[in-house]
């Protein structure tokens, strides 16, 4: 409900920073437009439609994936520890900030976002990469029967071992996500650039947000496809991770290969101008 | 799952507050005061597990305690498996732990005493989903094959009425229809479970199966059941004979009969099998049905009949019923009636605390996380049973669906935890840290919300 009033104050504000439209819908709200506030000041040139700052028309420059909120709506502080520290330890930047958030607009935390302990960033966006067609609740339970079943099978490795192998086998399924999806980061990246009228996969250093989403995308389009039509995505993805964990299978194998592509383009690394 | 976890959030029970600490002392003491008899109090194993593997001598004392079941047992006394998710923690702990609670000791104290000259009683395990009504027959059918009975487990009912391939028409009687496939399997578990009867027993009349081949008048069973394995064909016949000449041989007194089904609202309910002219099969109509509802009369004498009622698996029951009118119809109940119903339910904090105590000595716990303390602020007694726990437990993140969930474990005050995450993780397992999966979660919940 926050949300729903949130967007329609929203209406009366200036959308996106820098672009100085009006932020109406159609001219069915012409007696609020006496209350411009904020950034609107700066002028806004009168769209006949009012619609929402899609202008300038360049092809490249259409916004695609925009955000209701203006641009002084700041992030939810998500982080319980940041509200519980005593006041004696803020020091005086947290303590300024910290009133500052008092009068500051907030985004709605989305509902995926949790305070809980066990809320991980990373487990939650292969989730959603894993989810189809909105169905949270289904990408959730893969995941969790995913979790599940990498515990069980490292206890039945853990109960057929001795004693000194017992003490390397890890059970934590958390940890096993984590490490086999650090072994499945490509560190270098391949990137066609055009020159001479030809495209050359040119060899570029990869940040680390894209190294990650390729680690993930490879592990759930590799257990997406190369499986047997009967076989679950749990038992699959399970087996793949713990495959990964210990650098084998088929996605590190990806990722080995995308390196020795790498290696073997290397001349062309002056391509890169960036 | 967002759906199965709101059970636990509808409804509150009051707890006496007598039991309920902030993570004292008292709860473990209660589970360990009760003279044990042969753990030392020291181990850590003491809490939560008993050394006393037989059933027989299971008692007040072993209240809320689990006990192993040696894994060869489990081979020869559940042949057909255990339920799934008991049979997944089998195999992931290396054993078979089951706890012993208060329905299955009234229902051992029962058995005990039973008269066997009187006609069999039947006794109907009821109770809301997950709450132990399998694993309480389980336990009493091990307790029946440690006695030496002859033990008679249909595991599922349910598989009997839905889901069958082929059904034949049976040439015994024209009306009624056989499943050659459930019956063969049966005819294997039963085979395995009671291997040293089916020589003593003899058959009592002479069966006819084809034109080459009959079972002549004082052969032993093993060889009905012999016949039922190798043709296929005849193997629903083979149960009829079996539960037959069971029935009618348990008054002489050589074995003691116990006849255990799970599931048993499925002979009375509908079914989903269909004949070749898409009309609907009755379940009176299946021969196996048949059978085992004569098996289930209490018109014999020599054993006892353990029932148990299951809304999962069941057809066209709807999801919250539970109660024996709810699940058996006017039909079953009146087949059924008289009866002596027990309740299973939901875990006392005793039990929970045992259970909790359990997956920490088993190291089930592994998230790695700080451990808060323990506070707890409420008293409404949360609908915690095995069920809803092992998924908390398992998906240990359950909170970011629901911030109620590990409230409702929390306010369980579960001594348990909050004792071991005051030691520190190090005391108790030095590899492997977890959090309270629950407990610290609840507690920063808690924490949040005031």
């Amino acid at each position: 409900m926050t949300h729903r009033f949130r967007t329609l104050r929203s209406l009366f504000l200036i959308s996106r920073s820098g672009t100085p439209r009006a932020a109406f819908l159609g001219s069915s709200w012409p007696a609020k437009m006496a209350a411009p506030v904020g950034k609107a000041a700066r002028g806004w040139s009168v769209l006949a439609l009012g619609l929402r700052s899609v202008v300038p028309r360049l092809p490249g420059l259409t916004q695609v994936r925009w955000s209701r909120y203006g641009p002084e709506y700041k992030d939810p502080q998500i982080d319980k520890e940041y509200y519980r520290k005593p006041l004696a330890e803020l020091t005086e930047e947290e303590k300024y900030e910290q009133e500052l958030r008092k009068i500051q607009l907030i985004k709605a935390a989305p509902a995926a976002k949790t305070s809980s302990v066990f809320e991980d960033p990373v487990i939650s966006k292969f989730t959603n990469m894993m989810m189809k067609g909105g169905n949270k609740v289904l990408a959730r339970s893969l995941m969790t029967q995913t979790l599940e079943a990498v515990k069980r099978k490292q206890f039945e490795k853990y109960h057929a071992a001795s004693a000194q192998e017992q003490a390397t086998i890890e059970r934590n399924p958390y940890t096993i996500f984590h490490q086999a999806l650090k072994n499945c980061e490509p560190v270098i990246g391949l990137v066609p650039i055009l020159r001479g009228g030809h495209f050359y996969q040119v060899p570029v250093p990869l940040p680390d947000r894209r190294r990650r989403f390729l680690a993930m995308k490879w592990m759930i389009t590799e257990c997406r496809e190369k499986k047997h039509r009967r076989m679950l995505m749990p038992e699959k993805l399970s087996h793949e991770l713990l495959e990964a964990f210990h650098n084998q299978g088929p996605v590190v194998k990806k990722k080995q290969d995308m390196h020795k592509m790498a290696e073997a383009n290397r001349a062309l690394a002056h391509y890169r101008w960036w | 799952m967002l759906k199965r976890m709101t059970r636990l959030v509808s409804g509150a029970r009051q707890l006496d507050p007598g039991r309920l600490l902030h993570g004292g002392p008292q709860a473990p003491q209660s589970l360990a005061a009760h003279p044990d008899n042969q753990v030392p109090d020291g181990s850590p194993r003491a809490v939560s597990c008993t050394s006393e593997g037989d059933p027989a001598r299971h008692g007040e004392q072993h209240e809320a305690r689990h006990y192993c079941i040696p894994l060869q047992d489990l081979r020869t006394t559940f042949p057909h498996g255990l339920p799934p998710r008991f049979g997944m923690q089998v195999r992931t702990f290396n054993e078979a732990c089951l706890m012993v609670r208060r329905p299955a000791l009234e229902l051992l104290r029962y058995l005990k005493n039973t008269n066997f000259a009187h006609p069999a009683v039947r006794y109907v395990l009821y109770g809301e989903k997950g709450t132990g009504k399998t694993l309480s027959l389980c336990h009493v059918i091990h307790f029946c094959a440690k006695q030496d009975w002859l033990i008679l487990h249909i595991p599922d009912a349910h598989l009997w009425v839905k889901n069958c391939r082929d059904l034949l028409q049976s040439t015994y009687n024209k009306q009624r229809f056989d499943q050659p496939v459930e019956a063969s399997s049966w005819l294997k578990n039963f085979k395995t479970a009671n291997e040293r009867f089916l020589s003593q027993i003899k058959v009592q009349e002479k069966y006819v199966w084809n034109k080459r081949e009959s079972t002549e008048k004082g052969r032993p069973l093993g060889e009905v059941v012999e016949q039922g394995l190798t043709r296929v064909r005849n193997a629903t016949d083979a149960v009829g004979i079996v539960l037959k000449e069971l029935k009618s041989q348990s008054r002489l007194g050589a074995f003691r009969l116990l006849v255990a089904v799970d599931g048993v609202n499925a002979l009375w309910g509908r079914t989903t099998l269909k004949r070749e002219d898409k009309s609907p099969v009755a379940p009176e109509e299946l021969a196996l049905v048949h059978s085992v509802r004569k098996m289930v009369r209490n018109d014999w004498h020599g054993g006892a009949i353990v029932l148990t009622l299951s809304q999962t698996g069941s057809l066209f029951k709807p999801r919250k019923a539970y109660l024996p009118q709810e699940l058996l119809g006017k039909e079953g109940f009146d087949a059924l009636d008289p009866f002596i119903p027990i309740l299973v339910s939901n875990y006392s904090p005793k039990e929970f605390e045992s259970c909790i105590q359990y997956y920490l000595e088993n190291s089930w716990l592994q998230h790695e996380k700080e451990a808060p303390r323990v506070t707890n602020s409420r008293e409404e007694s949360p609908h915690i049973n095995r069920l809803t726990l092992e998924r908390v437990l398992l998906y240990s993140d359950v909170s970011t669906w629901l911030g109620d969930i590990p409230w409702e474990i929390l306010s369980c005050k579960s001594s348990a935890l909050a004792q071991y995450f005051k030691k520190g993780r190090s005391e108790v397992a030095p590899t492997s840290s977890e959090s309270g999966s629950s407990g610290s979660s609840a507690a920063e919940a808690a924490a949040a919300l005031h």
